[in-house]
C-alpha cells in the first residue's frame, strides 16, 4: 500500500515563500497528475516527494509512514526525468540495473529484471547500445526502465514528454499509461499540458502560486472547474470568457453583456445584477438561428474533424467548434446557442465559480 | 557542408595553409637547427633543407655515441635531466588533476556556505605573480628541507597548476545534467558512488584537457625549477639556459635539447589526443 498524502506542505527559499498549505491524497495505484503553468510548485512538489528538495513546513506521507526527513533511496520511490538523465557512459543494460548494481543484487537477479522491463518496454534489442544510439521515444522508455527494476510503490514522472515531437508524445501518453495499469504502482505525473493530463489521469491535481487550485477527475474539471483559471487552462480550444451581468428576462435568469443573452439555470436566480464573468466552452457552442451569442465570423480554422470557428461577439474573440461541413462566409452574421446547463458563471471580482 | 564558390574556398585553403607555416614554420626551423653544424645556422639565406645533417649536436648534449665520435670536450650528459623533467611533470600533474577533480565536483555539486567564494578565492592565488613569492618560497623551502628535491618541484608545479586545473573541471562537471547525480541518488547511489561510477567516465574528456594544460605547464616552468633546485635536479627550460655562456650561445646544441624535450611532450598530447577533442567540445552539443 502506498498512499501518498500532503499535509499542510510548505516550502520557502530563504524568506520566498512559493508553496504554503498543500494538503493532498493520493491513492494507492492512482494516477495522479500535477497540472499548471511554470512556476506554479508543480515540480518544487514532485522533487520534494523524492527527497530532492527539503520540506519546509508540513508532513510527507508516503504508505502511512511520515517521510520528511527520510532519504531518497528510503522512500521506495522511482523517479524518470524530463531530460531522462540516462549515463551516457554506460550501455542500456547498465543503465537500467543501475539501481540493481548499487544495491550490490546478484547477477542472476540483475539479468532477471532488466530483461524483464526491456521485455515489456521493447528494447531487448536495444540492451547492447549507447543511449546516445537511440531515439528519443527509446530513451523515453529507457528512463522508465530503471524506474521499473526498482519495485517502488511510487513513480514520480517531471514532465517526460516535453522533449519528445506531438506524435511520439501522444504514443508515450499511451504507453506510459498502459505500463500503469500494468504495474499498479501509485504515480505522480507532472505536466502543463492539459492534454496529458485530461489523456492520464485517474485524479488532476490544478495547481497555481503554489496553491492546490482544484483537485478532481479530468470529467470535474472540465465539467465544474472551480474558477476561471482553472476553467481557462482545462479543454482545447480554451474556454471563452465574457464580462457581462446576470439579468431577468420572463422571470428565467439571462446572462446579459453587448450582443449576448444566455438563458441560465432557473437556480442562477439569486445571483441576479451581479457581475459575473460567463465561460463558454468551444465545444458547447453550436450555430443556431437567434442564438444566444450574436457576431460576424472572423475567421474559419479547419481542423480536419470539423471547424473552428473565431466570432467576433461582445468586444471579444469567441470560437466555437461547429462541424467541418457547416457553410458560413468570412464577415457573414452568425448566431452561437449554448445549453443554459453548459454555461459556467465566475464572479467578476473573485473570479470563483457561482453555485446556483 | 554550405555551398561557396570554388575561388572563395581555394582562397580559404590558401589562407588557412598560410596560418598553419606562420605556426609550424619556427618548429621546422628550430629541429633543422638541431640537425646543422655550428656555421651552417647563420649562413644566409638560410638552408632550410639543403645541408648535411649531423647528430653531433644530440651526441654532445646526452653523451651518447649516435652514429659519430663525439669530438671536443662536449658532453653536457643531458640524459638525466629530460628524465628530472618527466618525473616532475608526470606526477605534478597527477596530483593538480587528482585534487581538482575531487574540488570542482564539490565546488561543482555540493550546498556549503560561501560556496560562491571558493571560485574568486582559489582563483586569487594566480593573480600574484610567481616572482613575488619565489625567494620567500626559497627559504621556506630551505627550513622544510624540501630545496633541490622532486617532491617541492612537484608539489609547487602541481600548486600552480591548481586555480586553472578546478576552475576548467568545474566548467566541464556544470556542463554535466544535475538531473544525473539526482537521479543516481534516487537510485541509492552514495555520493562517491555517483562520482567515481557516473559523473567521472563522463568528464574523462575534461580531464584529459586539464592534464595536458598542466603537463605542460610544467614541462616549460622556468622560474621555480631555477630558484628551488641545485644540484639535485634541473628540468631542461632550466638546464637550456646554460648553453648561454660568456663565450656564446651553443645554439646547435640548445637545439637540440629543445627537440628531444618535445618528444615527450608530443607523445603525452598524442595520448590524449581523441579524449582531448571530446573535452574541448563537451557540452556544446546537446546529447
Amino acid at each position: 500500500m502506498a498512499q501518498v498524502s500532503y499535509r499542510k506542505i510548505a516550502k520557502s527559499y530563504g524568506a520566498v515563500e512559493v508553496m504554503r498549505d498543500v494538503e493532498l491524497d493520493i491513492a494507492d495505484g492512482e494516477f495522479a497528475v500535477l497540472l499548471g503553468s511554470s512556476g506554479c510548485g508543480k515540480t518544487t512538489l514532485l522533487r520534494m516527494t523524492a527527497g530532492l528538495e527539503t520540506i519546509t513546513a508540513g508532513d510527507l506521507m508516503i504508505g502511512g509512514a511520515r517521510v520528511n526527513d527520510r532519504p531518497p533511496k528510503d522512500r521506495d520511490i522511482a523517479m524518470v526525468f524530463q531530460n531522462y538523465a540516462l549515463y551516457p557512459t554506460m550501455k542500456v543494460f547498465e543503465n537500467i540495473a543501475f539501481s540493481l548494481r548499487v544495491k550490490k543484487a546478484p547477477e542472476a537477479e540483475v539479468k532477471r529484471k532488466v530483461g524483464a522491463a526491456a521485455e515489456v518496454l521493447n528494447l531487448t534489442d536495444y540492451l547492447d547500445r549507447y543511449p546516445r544510439e537511440l531515439s528519443g521515444g527509446q530513451r523515453q522508455r529507457v528512463a522508465m526502465g530503471r524506474a521499473m527494476v526498482r519495485d517502488a510503490e511510487v513513480f514520480l514522472f517531471d514532465e517526460p514528454l516535453s522533449n519528445l515531437d506531438a506524435k511520439l508524445r501522444a504514443h508515450m501518453r499511451v504507453e506510459i499509461r498502459q505500463l500503469h495499469d500494468r504495474q499498479g504502482a501509485t504515480t505522480i505525473y507532472v505536466t502543463h499540458d492539459q492534454i496529458e493530463a485530461m489523456t492520464m489521469a485517474d485524479k488532476i491535481v490544478l495547481m497555481k502560486g503554489g496553491k492546490v487550485e482544484q483537485v478532481g477527475t479530468p470529467d470535474e474539471l472540465y465539467d465544474r472547474p472551480v474558477s476561471k483559471y482553472a476553467a481557462d487552462f482545462v479543454g482545447s480550444p480554451s474556454m471563452n470568457f465574457i464580462e457581462g451581468e446576470i439579468g431577468e428576462r420572463e422571470g428565467a435568469p439571462i446572462f446579459l453583456a453587448e450582443g449576448v443573452a444566455a438563458p441560465l439555470p432557473a437556480p442562477m436566480a439569486r445571483h441576479l445584477g451581479r457581475r459575473t464573468i460567463a465561460g463558454l466552452r468551444p465545444s458547447d457552442l453550436h450555430p443556431a438561428e437567434n442564438g444566444a451569442v450574436q457576431g460576424t465570423l472572423t475567421l474559419a480554422e479547419k481542423t480536419g474533424a470539423d471547424q473552428n470557428l473565431h466570432v467576433r461577439a461582445a468586444g471579444v474573440d469567441i470560437v466555437s467548434t461547429a462541424p467541418r461541413n457547416f457553410q458560413v462566409r468570412q464577415g457573414q452574421h452568425i448566431a452561437l446557442a449554448i445549453p443554459p446547463e453548459r454555461v459556467h458563471l465566475f464572479d467578476a471580482a473573485t473570479e470563483r465559480r457561482l453555485g446556483a | 557542408m554550405i555551398v561557396q564558390s570554388r575561388s572563395r574556398a581555394a582562397a580559404r585553403a590558401v589562407l588557412a595553409w598560410g596560418v598553419v607555416a606562420l605556426f609550424v614554420f619556427p618548429l621546422f626551423f628550430w629541429i633543422t637547427v638541431a640537425f646543422k653544424e655550428a656555421r651552417e645556422i647563420f649562413d644566409l639565406p638560410p638552408r632550410l633543407a639543403n645541408f648535411t645533417p649531423t647528430l653531433n649536436n644530440f651526441n654532445e648534449v646526452f653523451g651518447l655515441s649516435l652514429g659519430g665520435n663525439l669530438v671536443g670536450g662536449g658532453n653536457f650528459n643531458m640524459g638525466p635531466r629530460l628524465w628530472d623533467s618527466i618525473v616532475i611533470a608526470v606526477f605534478s600533474t597527477l596530483l593538480a588533476v587528482t585534487i581538482a577533480t575531487l574540488a570542482s565536483y564539490a565546488l561543482s555539486r555540493m550546498k556549503f556556505r560561501a560556496r560562491h567564494h571558493y571560485v574568486s578565492w582559489v582563483l586569487s592565488t594566480r593573480m600574484m605573480p610567481p616572482v613575488a613569492v619565489a625567494i620567500p618560497m626559497f627559504f621556506i623551502y630551505k627550513d622544510i628541507g624540501l630545496l633541490d628535491s622532486y617532491l617541492g618541484v612537484i608539489l609547487i608545479h602541481a600548486v600552480m597548476n591548481l586555480p586553472l586545473a578546478v576552475l576548467l573541471m568545474k566548467s566541464f562537471f556544470d556542463d554535466i545534467p544535475l538531473e544525473i547525480d539526482e537521479s543516481a541518488v534516487i537510485d541509492g547511489a552514495s555520493r562517491w558512488y555517483i562520482f567515481r561510477r557516473v559523473v567521472l567516465p563522463m568528464a574523462k574528456g575534461g580531464i584529459a584537457a586539464t592534464a595536458v594544460l598542466c603537463f605542460i605547464f610544467s614541462w616549460t616552468e622556468f622560474l621555480f625549477v631555477l630558484t628551488l633546485t641545485q644540484t639535485g635536479l634541473k628540468t631542461v627550460p632550466v638546464v637550456s639556459s646554460t648553453f648561454v655562456t660568456s663565450t656564446g650561445t651553443a645554439w646547435g646544441n640548445m637545439a637540440a635539447l629543445g627537440v628531444a624535450a618535445m618528444a615527450p611532450a608530443f607523445l603525452f598530447v598524442l595520448l590524449v589526443q581523441k579524449q582531448l577533442v571530446r573535452g574541448l567540445t563537451l557540452g556544446s552539443l546537446k546529447q
